[in-house]
């Protein structure tokens, strides 16, 4: 019995990724790297690894490329809002400094990713840019709970993306592992950099609410507008 | 008999060739998994490096490539590989040339154990990999007019130019260049500009064909018109195109520093008077 239990336990955390990848993360961490610990030895028997499939380097490619795209944009966001934000409520000071930290942390990451992979940023750079701190800054100006609408409305939609992404990624493993391919440990780290940043921004999503992003006026309008537009944003970014 | 007993393994083998064309870009480089496998295969390779030691003596030519076949030891027909006839053979150079840059930087780096080009800025290495890359047109300059020409045909046009867009990217990612900002695509799109160079060394020249000279390779072109000794004049030529680009680019970055600045003093100072923006 014990032994059932353990192999239902060990199986458990890919069904969960799977089904709602969003679900008990404390644990992840721990069980993660002992996983990779296991699978350490037995990669490397199996190297050289084998050359990674056109669709696999074609999704690794946009999906940093979008990344990349998405930090930029919730970096210049936040940088828009704060010094209209902290003026109004000088109390939200350190929490915008966190965010902003934050984000810039996840954009430099993806910056050396794309330099060490050779992967070309999105070629709108400036458009996302300008788009950026327009959305920021006129958020802001909007007042505090509408900023905050703002922050939600594109966590959300950033969070959903990366789930997509470590679901994308996971299958992406799963499919080496049945062809008998050792997986390289770029990509578990990439895995592990998509989960961590997107803890992060969800992290954001709840601070948001927190601070009254429902109380916006036309809460409903607004941010479905900024999801729509994150939405598309992110489709074009993956192709151009 | 013995002609069979010769001819049939090669002939199998050929049958077993599979002409691909040029892969797209090569998007997400990795590090741990294999890369792609190489551009040609083994035939391809061995066909069209002895067709390429044919080149200075028969040009780049369908006879250099029949040459090339036999020297390889295998039959004339084997030209059927290559549909695009003349152009794999330029094309085979250009890729050739592009994958040998990295050895090139290597052999330099090593050279000098001082560590003295290592620390060296990517500009200086951009310079270096360029001319590199121009020397090694060096043993078929005299017929390079006739490969420009090829690779301004209709047909050949876009691959040319992609391999024009992979050369600036290679050379790029070689000197070390980290940007990936909106600068990854001026960079790229100045070095290309800077091989393929406009300009005033349009009127020293008098090519025969000036369709070939629009489309691939002004710098190129200048080269296979430089009497001066060790391609001295090029090599100043490309000093001074670099420089050029680099002025404007400098000049460039420092008018969006500038506006950039002014525009968020302006922003501050109305903060300050109390407008609330």
């Amino acid at each position: 019995m014990s032994v059932t239990m353990l192999r239902r336990r060990a199986s458990r955390p890919l069904v969960q990724e799977l089904l709602a990848p969003g679900i008990s993360w404390p644990q992840r961490s721990c069980r993660r790297a002992s996983s990779t610990a296991d699978a350490q030895p037995d990669a490397a028997a199996r190297s050289p690894k084998a050359p990674l499939r056109r669709e696999d380097r074609d999704f690794l490619d946009s999906a940093l490329r979008v990344n990349q795209a998405g930090e930029l944009a919730a970096t210049l966001i936040y940088k828009a809002q704060t010094p209209l934000l902290i003026r109004a409520h000088p109390h939200l000071s350190s929490l915008m400094r966190h965010m902003y930290d934050q984000e810039a942390g996840h954009f430099s990451t993806f910056n050396a990713l794309l330099a060490k992979h050779r992967v070309r940023p999105s070629a709108l750079y400036p458009v996302w840019q300008l788009a950026a701190t327009f959305l920021g800054w006129s958020t802001a100006m909007m007042g505090r709970e509408a900023a905050m609408a703002c922050t939600e409305a594109v966590e959300t939609e950033i969070g959903e993306h990366y789930n997509g992404q470590v679901r994308q990624l996971l299958e992406m493993t799963r499919e080496m592992e049945a062809r008998g391919e050792g997986v390289s440990e770029e990509i578990r780290h990439l895995m592990d950099t998509v989960r961590r940043i997107r803890d992060e921004e969800l992290e954001h999503l709840d601070h948001a609410v927190e601070n009254d992003a429902k109380k916006a006026n036309g809460h409903e309008i607004l941010t479905s507008v900024i999801r729509g537009g994150c939405k598309t944003a992110i489709w074009i970014s993956e192709r151009v | 008999m013995p002609i069979t007993r010769v001819c049939t393994p090669r002939l199998r083998l050929l049958t077993s060739v599979r002409y691909c064309p040029i892969s797209r870009g090569r998007p997400y480089h990795s590090y741990e998994h294999e890369s792609d496998p190489p551009p040609f295969n083994a035939t391809e390779e061995a066909v069209l490096a002895a067709a390429l030691r044919q080149v200075p003596e028969h040009g780049f030519t369908d006879a250099s490539l029949s040459l090339g076949a036999r020297e390889a030891g295998y039959l004339d027909i084997t030209v059927n590989l290559f549909p695009r006839g003349s152009f794999d053979l330029v094309n085979y150079h250009l890729v050739t040339r592009r994958l040998a840059l990295k050895k090139a930087l290597d052999a330099q780096a090593a050279k000098d154990d001082g560590g003295s080009f290592k620390g060296q800025g990517v500009g200086t290495k951009v310079k270096f990999l360029t001319l590199e890359r121009l020397m090694a047109n060096r043993p078929i300059i005299h017929r390079w007019q006739e490969a420009l020409a090829i690779m301004a045909q209709p047909s050949c046009i876009s691959t040319s130019i992609a391999e024009l867009a992979r050369l600036s990217d290679e050379i790029w990612i070689l000197a070390g260049d980290a940007g990936v900002d909106s600068s990854w695509y001026t960079k790229r799109a100045s070095l290309s500009v800077i091989y393929s160079s406009t300009g005033e060394n349009l009127a020293h020249c008098t090519a025969p064909k000036p369709e070939a000279m629009l489309m691939s390779g002004l710098l190129e072109l200048f080269m296979t018109q430089d009497q001066s000794t060790d391609f001295a004049d090029t090599q100043k030529f490309l000093d001074r195109r670099l420089e050029d680009v680099r002025i404007v680019g400098s000049g460039i970055s420092n008018l969006k520093g500038y506006l950039d600045f002014t525009a968020h003093s302006f922003i501050n100072v109305l903060r300050s008077k109390g407008v609330r923006i």
